[in-house]
């Protein structure tokens, strides 16, 4: 893939965004907080975001940086449906950790 | 010079990412997802994805980081403390992360990727030739959004309405 010139693979970019997944999955095993749980998810959305756009630009076909956009559009309205469960959460109840919100359990 | 600025903001979005993760405070988490954001808006530009660059900016770095903020400066400042009760998600996500960068990896060797049909790339990404995907090609999904943001919105005010038991 020939960027400005220079000749920079189209592998580093999907490298790059596996990083960031993997960190994004960490986020959401490893924090219990559930707000970072919600960041983490957002980063690992983005991670995919940026998957859509090299494979975009690696194939010439504009599909690939539509559908980032849906899903950037998605992830907007994820985030406000979840901030909005996470904040009548806290209101109701003093939940500190994920753990704590165990009633469906059963 | 684009191999600088590409490993230059692939170093601010991996050491933001570890951020996000890594701190206690969930305020430093969502700054730092802004970091990773505004890094991955410069490897937009890179790809030549000036529309989706501007949406990045605007749409993640701007309004949607805001409302995590201002959620944080609601809710207060919530600290981690002590370990979580399943001890073995930690061990677990590593496992996770070290098998699917491998996966990458091995997939990545020797790979080979098909030749772009058509080597003009002045009008790829821009303004206009997002427009026309979306207005004629996409038009259907395209106003399925609508709706979609729609939902979201009617969602989030019917959950953070007052309860009428509260009154």
């Amino acid at each position: 893939m020939n960027i400005g010139g220079s000749q920079l693979d189209a592998s580093w970019f999907l490298l790059l965004s596996a990083v960031l997944f993997g960190l994004g999955a960490v986020g959401v095993l490893v924090r219990r907080n559930p707000l970072v749980i919600l960041i983490s998810i957002e980063l690992m959305l983005n991670a995919a975001n940026l998957t859509l756009v090299t494979f975009a630009r690696q194939l010439q076909n504009l599909e690939g940086q539509l559908f980032a956009l849906m899903s950037m559009t998605v992830a907007a309205a994820e985030a406000v449906v979840g901030l909005a469960i996470l904040v009548d959460i806290f209101h109701t109840r003093d939940v500190e950790d994920v753990d704590d919100l165990s009633e469906l359990k059963g | 010079m684009a191999l600088a600025v590409f490993f230059v903001a692939a170093a601010m979005a991996v050491l933001g990412g570890i951020g996000v993760v890594a701190f206690h405070q969930p305020i430093r988490s969502v700054l730092s997802l802004v970091v990773v954001m505004l890094a991955l808006s410069i490897l937009y530009l890179l790809l030549s994805a000036q529309f989706v660059f501007a949406a990045q900016i605007i749409v993640y770095a701007g309004a949607v980081m805001v409302l995590f903020l201002f959620v944080i400066a609601l809710l207060g400042p919530a600290r981690e403390l002590g370990r979580g009760r399943l001890r073995f998600q930690g061990w677990l996500s590593g496992l996770f992360v070290v098998v699917l960068l491998g996966l990458m990896w091995a997939m990545l060797q020797g790979v080979q990727y098909r030749q772009p049909d058509k080597t003009d790339l002045s009008f790829f990404g821009t303004v206009q030739s997002i427009a026309v995907g979306l207005f004629t090609t996409y038009l259907y999904p395209f106003e399925l959004t609508s709706i979609l943001l729609l939902v979201a919105a009617i969602g989030a005010i019917y959950l953070s309405r007052k309860r009428i038991d509260d009154l």
